[in-house]
This record gives C-alpha cells, sequence and structure tokens, in this order.
C-alpha cells in the first residue's frame, strides 16, 4: 500500500515538475537524469541482473543515436517512431554481438565487449556516406507536430521532458516486469554460476542473448532521444568508451539487480557532475572520481541497497519499541 | 529396457584416456552406485552424461533416445539432473529460491514453483531455511540444497556426485536416508561415492571404475571381496595378504 502510495507521488511530481520549477537549467538536468536512468536501466539489465559486465554499451547508445538522426535525414521518418525504430536496430545490432561475445566468460566477455565498442566507433568515424564521419550529422529543425491542438515549440525544453519521462517509465516497468518473471530469476541463476544453471534446465546462451537484446532495446532507444534532444551526433559523442563507463557506473552506485537503483543512481550521479563542474571547472573529474571510489568502498549494494538496509533497520526499532511499549 | 544405457563412451583429454569404451546399464527404481580410487574417471562420466564436456564416443541413450551431443540445459529438460561434487549453489539467493529456480523448469508461474520449491525442500529437511542466503548454510545443508535443486527439476534419473563428500557420520547415515527415500518415490539414482560404508547399505548394484575402464559390476557385498576391485584400491600386496576378507 505504501509502496503504490510512493510510487503515485513519485509520478505526479514526476509530471509537474517542469511546470512548477520553469528554469530551463533545472529541466536540462531532469533530462539528463532521466536519461541517463533509461542507460543505467538498460546496463542494469545485463551487468546487474545477468551478471554480464559491458564495457561497450555505448555501441547500442550509439546505434539508436545513428539510426534515428539517419532515418529522419535521409528518409524523412519522423523523429517519434525514429526512436523506436533506434532501440529495434541496437537490439539487432545485439544479436551477432552476443554470438561472438557470450562466447567467453567472465572478464574476458568484459574485454570482447570493449573491443566491439571500439570496432564500430572506428566504423562510424571512416563510414562516411553513410554517418559523414568525424564531421558528424546535424539537423535544424524537427517536424511540426501538434498536441491537443497545440503546436509543440521545440525550441522550449518541456516537450523533450516529457517524451523521456514516458521513455523512463517504459523502462522502469520493463526492469520491473523482468524482475517478476521466470526471465529474471533465470538472468540471477546466470549471474550467480552458469554451470549450475545450465544443470537445472536453463539454456544459458538464449538467455544472455534475450538479457542484451532488451538491454540494447533500451540504450538504444535513450540514444535515439538523444541525438534528437542535442540534435547532433558524432562518432565521439555517441561511441565513446567515457559513456559505456558512466553507464555502468550509474547502475553501480544505484544499486545492481534493483529497479529503481538506476532511478537513483542518476539523480545522485548527474547532480553531483554537474555541480562538481560548477565548482572546480576543470578539475571536477578527480572529485567526481574520488566520490566513486568512496561510494564503491562504503556502498558496494549501492545507494538503493544501502537505503534498503537502513530502512529494515528502522522498521526493526519501530517494531522493538512497539513490544516494550 | 533399461532406463538409460551407457555405450561404448570414450573421452580422451589430450594423450590421456579418462574415460574409454565404458558401457554400463540403469533400471528403472534401482540405485547404482559408481565407484572407484581417486582420478578414476567417475566426476568425468557424469559430466559426459550429462553434457557438460563432449564424448570422443560412445552412445548415451535415455528412455531409449540418444542424447549424446545434446546440451545441459536439454539433458535436464529430457528428465536427468545431477549434483556438483564441488557445490554450487547460487550464493546470493536464499534456499527457496535456488529451488524455485529449478522448478521453473516445469512450472512457468511463480507460484507454482514455489509451492513445488516448498515441497522438495520439505523432503529435504531444508523447509527451516527456506529464507537464508545458500552461502550461509554448512556444507551438509549445502549438499542437500544441491540435491534438492536437481529433484525439483522432476528428473527420472538423478547423478549424484559425492553428496557425502565433507560430512561426518551422523550426517552420512542421515542423507542416506534421504537417498533411499528419494528412490523409493520413483527416482532412479546413479550414485558416485567415496563413503564405501553409505554405497554399500544403499545400492542394490555398484559399478567400479579404475582408470576409465570398468573392473566389476555386481552387488555391493560381492564387490568387497573382489579380488580385482581390492587391488585397485589397495594395489597386489594388499590383495594377498587379505584374500578373502572384506575391505570395509
Amino acid at each position: 500500500m505504501k509502496k503504490t502510495l510512493l510510487i503515485i507521488i513519485g509520478l505526479i511530481v514526476l509530471g509537474i515538475a517542469p511546470i512548477v520549477i520553469r528554469s530551463p537549467f533545472f529541466v536540462h538536468l531532469m533530462i539528463m537524469v532521466l536519461m541517463w536512468t533509461v542507460l543505467g536501466a538498460s546496463w542494469n539489465i545485463l551487468g546487474g541482473y545477468a551478471g554480464q559486465v559491458s564495457f561497450g554499451h555505448a555501441t547500442f547508445l550509439g546505434a539508436g543515436a545513428y539510426t534515428t538522426m539517419i532515418l529522419y535525414l535521409k528518409c524523412g521518418v519522423d523523429p517519434w517512431y525514429g526512436i523506436f525504430l533506434g532501440g529495434l536496430v541496437a537490439m539487432v545490432i545485439s544479436l551477432p554481438i552476443g554470438f561472438i561475445c557470450f562466447r567467453l566468460r567472465g572478464p574476458y566477455f568484459s574485454l570482447s565487449t570493449l573491443a566491439v565498442a571500439e570496432i564500430v566507433r572506428l566504423v562510424a568515424l571512416n563510414w562516411e556516406s553513410l554517418t559523414a564521419g568525424p564531421v558528424g550529422l546535424l539537423i535544424t529543425t524537427l517536424p511540426g507536430v501538434s498536441f491537443l491542438g497545440q503546436p509543440i515549440n521545440w525550441e522550449s525544453k518541456v516537450p523533450f521532458y516529457y517524451i523521456i519521462a514516458i521513455i523512463t517509465l517504459i523502462a522502469l516497468i520493463m526492469t520491473y516486469i523482468v524482475s517478476r518473471t521466470r526471465v529474471g530469476a533465470y538472468l540471477l541463476a546466470l549471474r550467480e554460476d552458469i554451470d549450475s544453471a545450465e544443470s537445472i534446465g536453463i539454456n544459458t546462451v538464449k538467455a544472455r542473448v534475450v538479457a542484451l537484446a532488451l538491454s540494447a532495446f533500451l540504450a538504444g532507444i535513450a540514444g535515439g532521444f538523444y541525438a534528437m534532444y542535442l540534435r547532433y551526433v558524432d562518432p565521439d559523442a555517441v561511441f565513446s568508451i567515457g559513456l559505456s563507463v558512466e553507464m555502468l557506473f550509474i547502475a553501480i552506485v544505484g544499486g545492481l539487480a534493483t529497479v529503481g537503483g538506476p532511478l537513483i543512481g542518476a539523480i545522485v550521479l548527474v547532480t553531483l557532475g554537474e555541480s562538481f563542474r560548477e565548482h572546480f571547472l576543470s578539475g571536477h573529474l578527480i572529485f567526481y572520481g574520488f566520490f566513486m571510489m568512496v561510494a564503491i568502498r562504503y556502498m558496494p549494494d549501492g545507494v538503493w541497497g544501502r537505503l534498503n538496509v537502513l530502512f529494515k533497520k528502522l522498521r526493526l526499532k519501530k517494531d522493538v519499541n512497539h513490544g516494550t511499549a | 529396457m533399461a532406463l538409460l544405457d551407457v555405450q561404448g563412451l570414450t573421452k580422451c583429454f589430450g594423450g590421456l584416456k579418462a574415460v574409454s569404451d565404458l558401457s554400463f546399464q540403469v533400471n528403472e527404481g534401482e540405485i547404482l552406485g559408481l565407484i572407484g580410487p581417486n582420478g578414476a574417471g567417475k566426476t568425468t562420466v557424469f559430466s559426459l552424461i550429462t553434457g557438460f564436456i563432449p564424448a570422443n564416443q560412445g552412445k548415451i541413450l535415455l528412455e531409449g533416445k540418444d542424447i549424446a551431443g545434446l546440451k545441459p540445459y536439454s539433458i535436464a529438460h529430457k528428465g536427468m539432473a545431477r549434483t556438483f561434487q564441488i557445490v554450487k549453489p547460487f550464493r546470493k539467493l536464499t534456499v527457496l529460491e535456488n529451488v524455485s529456480l529449478a522448478a521453473f523448469l516445469r512450472h512457468s508461474a511463480r507460484k507454482d514453483a514455489e509451492a513445488q520449491a516448498r515441497r522438495v525442500l520439505e523432503r529435504v529437511e531444508l523447509i527451516d531455511k527456506a529464507e537464508a542466503y545458500a552461502s550461509d548454510l554448512t556444507l551438509s545443508e549445502q549438499k542437500r540444497l544441491e540435491i534438492a535443486r536437481a529433484l525439483a527439476t522432476n528428473p527420472k534419473v538423478l547423478l549424484l556426485d559425492e553428496p557425502m563428500g565433507g560430512l561426518n557420520p551422523t550426517e552420512v547415515d542421515h542423507a542416506s536416508i534421504l537417498v533411499r527415500d528419494i528412490c523409493k518415490s520413483g527416482v532412479t539414482i546413479v550414485w558416485v561415492e567415496h563413503v564405501l560404508k553409505a554405497i554399500m547399505n544403499s545400492c542394490h548394484r555398484v559399478i567400479v571404475i579404475h582408470h576409465g575402464e570398468k573392473i566389476a559390476d555386481m552387488p555391493p557385498e560381492e564387490v568387497v571381496t573382489n579380488p580385482v576391485v581390492i587391488e585397485a584400491y589397495l594395489g597386489k600386496k594388499a590383495n594377498s595378504y587379505k584374500k578373502g576378507e572384506p575391505i570395509c
């Protein structure tokens, strides 16, 4: 009961936030938080639930971003379908990657994802007829769309906010469904022990491919959104290793294999990143790195995991007090 | 027809023949012991039968159908489950979750899988620990968890790889009763074990492997007096000293 109430309050806050607080910077910050929540959720399905640590998730983000961009510029496909097509293309690309990388286990798998991500980045950099290479792709105007009879003003950030809010909800609901069903249980089994998982009848290759495909779909959608929001993509903006690592951090700091973890991780890391940037200017990454070290040392289960432990303790205390009174 | 029929099973690791031309049958409803000195190839046989490592040669017929070359998960689907000598629980999951995961093989709804898991836990007397994490169990409990997880897949044949290893005598007796009980409920059992006393008390038939070859296939009471077996375990000299004396 309490949980549903919290979720409803959360949804209302999410819905009215950009109306109440009109600062464009704040809305931008919220958009970034939500976008990174989707990316963290994407990484979390593969890395958190299935325990397959990927260092190359920018591949799927980039695939989504370029797909949406190219479809719009060259084929005139409306970006709001393009974003979902971007997710689908990322999913399709993930299949051969999974086929190659899942032959390897543990750290070898992680290294292979890093290698694949670099290959994809170099392809994007050199396939100039499709991607315009290092110059990148730029869009100046987004197509006119009207909502409830009102034309949408793309110069304002608010419409972008609502779009990414919907995508975030999809990502969180997807994670929730995964965590509640047989698929999610199978992913946890893979994370714990692949041999045992096989011995109780789990097709571990198939389960890993499914996890990767779901994960890639979410990253691709976030990528498509990213491209439309910035109106610009180039290989370094969407295929860089930095992005892959950021996704991993958000999922880990938030709390692996939890539904809400990526949201918490994104709130903490995006706002912290921004405020460090503002206060420390060029040295901000030093503080960011220092924070990461502290977080991983003292909260190995992530902020969400830590909060859960605290809540449990509080509840126990309450029960004890109740008993004596 | 035998429930499980292994014919001419061979596996080489480089130049070493770990299992060579091994044939044996497992009849429905029996407990078949599989013993042999260290390094005889017992665990390798299990890994071959359950598809964890591919055989070089040989047929493995489960209910008359060849399962050689299938992956472990599809062999589990066909009704053969195994435990591991070195326990491999899902450490960060609870006992109930461990067993439910296995029960998902036959039940797609979480509720049904959990109900099945609880029934199995009841049987192996781990129900009190259902909410404990697998990593917090004692070795004896972890061994029972291995069995519970295998049982939850609802197997026709259950392969036990040293379920008694590392247990104290009381625990061994306890576990023996459990194994016999599982057999009575209609599950055929193949059992690799070093604790010979448990094997002798529970098995209907015993196969002895030495250097990857079958050297005996007989009732347990005959195995302990069989000169070839004694020689394999204790060497030639021991055989001449203790002619006709049981080795345990």
